[in-house]
């Protein structure tokens, strides 16, 4: 159908019904603009990660982009994946995330430091070698890489045999 | 411990003793742990969660706690389901995968939990309103368990847990509330929005998402991280007083007003459960709080307290089958419930006739 007011093709379609007499209105988009009908939007662009960051964002809020991404270096798990979880992966996250997570805790307990009972042995988990050594393990495992498995397997037999 | 025994006896937090245990069934303690050197339950191999329960066990061994341990794993359905109904494991333990176990004290006033959402959950638990003792129970517990473990621990966030919202202390201090005059008067409703503004959370018997059945409350902080143990159970301590002093006004004005009919009803409660030969969970639940409330009113002269706080667990799914030694369908159930309710009242009945 071509637009009524130029010989383009027509995009904008109108029906209406005034005083019991239907109209019917076919135009052209730049016709349809000038005639204060704006045509709809062309479908934005639908690229993949313009949809994930924007998902981010929506989810995260302020915490955009490299938080999203990041991942704790012992368990492998995302900020993200906890977002969607609600779990962390080991006591490293703590850590990892901490950007992330202490306003999180501000928000849910209204406050961000601990008061109260304190453990007489403390290790900080990014300092736990056995932590440490189990993420390797599994890594060694994930890459089937079962000769170096076998060796940090050994090594933690060993320092469970001598706590 | 043989789980079929269980049937037979109740847990301590049920005997109806202790301070103000006409409205307080029990008070509770939980504190999440978790071991440094390893990645939390949910992100654990089987392999690890095995190592995580043989370090867990070996320590209780070695910490020489009279504890029995119970491997989940090599448990079937209906008895995973008893210790969910006698408040010694989690749903999320039951239903959990891989290694996992509790170890039970032998008064069932403590549990321990191994590979739940945390690698340790323990638990005390006492009848009536005693918090303060329950907190000396479970911190010492919890200093024997340090003894021969390294917990995660962080200087900033305090005891490290799987989820942020238990993160801090990792202490949940929970009562266990009778309120039938307050949900009879609809009053609750006041309750529960001035415990909400107060961070404190309320649910039913069996936790979160489980109706308030038998007009049981169990009322519990939220809040976990930059208060004190000490800080959050006096918290919940000033609280509760206050709704106890409500619920025993709205049963004073009940019973001022209406006293034939609360008379009434819990007779016919009570008549209905010596009498009835089929009768489904939720009826049961709803007359047992009628009577239980009746006894501490002292409209009911013939029966134990403690019978009755049994009662409200012993006809629980899980545990009629294991009286009846057979699995049994809804129908089948509804009778053994009845016949076993007749059964239980009449032998209260009779020992009290020989008491007078």
């Amino acid at each position: 159908m071509t637009c009524q007011r130029c010989s383009r093709e027509a995009s904008v379609h109108l029906s209406e019904t005034v005083d019991g007499q239907r109209r019917e209105l076919h135009l052209c988009g730049p016709c349809a603009r000038k005639a204060g009908l704006t045509p709809p939007d062309p479908p934005p662009n639908a690229a993949l990660e313009a949809i994930v960051d924007h998902l981010i964002v929506q989810h995260v809020g302020e915490l955009v982009g490299e938080l999203a991404k990041t991942s704790c270096p012992l368990c492998g798990l995302k900020f993200m994946d906890f977002r969607t979880g609600g779990r962390l992966g080991c006591p490293n996250d703590y850590e990892a995330f901490a950007t992330g997570l202490l306003p999180l805790l501000r928000t849910a307990h209204g406050a961000s430091r601990h008061v109260g009972k304190i453990p007489r042995k403390r290790t900080p988990p990014s300092r736990s070698p056995r932590l440490r050594l189990r993420a390797r393990l599994r890594e060694a495992i994930a890459r089937e890489d079962y000769e170096l498995a076998a060796t940090i397997r050994d090594q933690l037999r060993q320092e469970d045999a001598d706590q | 411990m043989n789980l079929d025994a269980l049937t037979r006896t109740s847990g301590e937090w049920l005997r109806g003793t202790g301070p103000e245990s006409d409205i307080v069934i029990c008070s509770r303690i939980r504190l999440a742990r978790n071991l440094a050197d390893f990645p939390f339950t949910n992100r654990a191999s089987d392999t690890e969660k095995t190592e995580i329960e043989r370090i867990c066990r070996a320590t209780m061994d070695k910490a020489g706690l009279e504890l029995d341990y119970q491997s989940v794993v090599n448990l079937d359905t209906l008895d995973r389901q008893l210790l969910v109904e006698r408040q010694l494991i989690s749903r999320e333990l039951s239903t959990g995968e891989g290694p996992r176990g509790v170890a039970i004290g032998p008064r069932e006033n403590v549990s321990v939990m191994v590979n739940e959402e945390d690698h340790l959950r323990i638990q005390v638990m006492n009848s009536g309103f005693s918090l303060a003792d329950v907190w000396e129970q479970i911190n010492i517990l919890d200093d024997q368990i340090e003894e021969y473990l390294h917990y995660a621990f962080n200087p900033q966030l305090g005891y490290l847990t799987a989820c942020p919202t238990n993160v801090g202390t990792g202490i949940r201090v929970g009562v266990m509330l009778h309120l039938p005059a307050l949900a009879n008067t609809k009053q609750i409703e006041k309750v529960f929005r001035a415990l909400h503004k107060l961070n404190l959370a309320v649910r039913g018997l069996y936790g979160e998402g489980t109706q308030a059945d038998g007009d049981f409350y169990q009322i519990s902080n939220q809040q976990t991280l930059g208060k004190s143990e000490r800080e959050l159970i006096r918290n919940l301590s000033e609280v509760v007083p206050q709704i106890i002093n409500y619920e025993r006004q709205a049963r004073q004005e009940w019973i001022g007003q209406r006293r034939q009919h609360l008379h009434d009803q819990v007779s016919r409660a009570y008549g209905v459960l010596k009498t009835a030969h089929t009768i489904s969970s939720s009826e049961t639940m709803h007359l047992l709080s009628s009577v239980r409330m009746g006894v501490n009113l002292g409209l009911i002269d013939d029966l134990e307290i403690r019978t009755v706080n049994e009662l409200f667990i012993h006809t629980q799914p899980a545990h009629l089958q294991k009286i009846q030694g057979e699995p049994l369908e809804v129908d089948e159930r509804n009778i053994a419930r009845a016949g076993y309710i007749r059964r239980r009242l009449a032998s209260d009945n009779q020992a009290a006739e020989e008491r007078d």
